[in-house]
């Protein structure tokens, strides 16, 4: 299954925007450590998802072409 | 949720005195209106580590940030009796001592005017996915994170 991902603030420079083949992956706590695995970075880093623009509060389903945001603390105002 | 108007607080670049001076006058015609809050948000030039901060330049993951920018909204009218509310957020690179922030309430008497600003202002510190990356004279940056 493919999904895009897109990132933010600190983790856009080690992450780029792409489409990326999770397998068989089907939820965002699995998402969450298969991408720690391929983005060592990621490890330790106070970080949220969203997913298809909305904030991921409790562990979610995945489908094909979701869109996956990867956003450290917010820093506006 | 189908009646619902999503309203873009985005600018690119510095948010002008002017324009809040024209945000002001606009409500002139608004008598009901016995009491207006401003908050204003500028870069400061920190010093740290021996550097000092020449800008912040901001991002947004906007879809997100509008999305909750309207529940806010909507929140903060439900709880206070406000006639208006204004909110505007720089985007790019603000220099130090330049408004990246301009937020606008007002009600017919002081109070919920002045707790409504205060209330929006740490809602969307906290809430609103909203990047600052602090860059140094140098050239260098690190990115800011809200307490």
């Amino acid at each position: 299954m493919k999904i895009e991902i897109i990132s933010f603030g600190k983790i856009a420079e080690f992450i780029s925007d792409q489409k990326i083949d999770i397998a068989e992956i089907a939820d965002t706590d699995s998402l969450k450590m298969h991408l720690e695995t391929l983005f060592p970075e990621l490890k330790g880093m106070k970080y949220k998802f969203a997913l298809n623009n909305q904030l991921v509060q409790a562990n979610s389903i995945i489908n094909q072409n979701d869109i996956l945001a990867i956003m450290p603390p917010f820093s506006g105002g | 949720m189908s009646d619902k108007k999503i309203k873009n607080i985005f600018v690119q670049g510095k948010i002008e005195p002017a324009f809040i001076a024209d945000s002001i006058a606009k409500h002139s015609s608004k008598t009901g209106i016995g009491g207006h809050s401003i908050f204003m948000g500028q870069v400061r030039k920190d010093e740290i580590a021996g550097k000092l901060v020449a800008a912040i330049e901001y991002t947004t993951y906007e879809p997100l940030a509008l999305e909750k920018m309207h529940e806010i909204r909507e929140a903060v009218f439900a709880k206070y009796p406000l006639s208006c509310m204004h909110v505007y957020h720089s985007l790019g690179t603000i220099n130090a001592g330049e408004i990246c922030l301009f937020v606008f309430t007002s009600s017919a008497h002081r109070k919920p005017a002045i707790d409504a600003c205060s209330e929006v202002v740490e809602r969307l510190k906290a809430e609103l996915p909203v990047w600052g990356k602090e860059i140094f004279e140098d050239s260098t940056h690190q990115w800011k994170e809200n307490m």
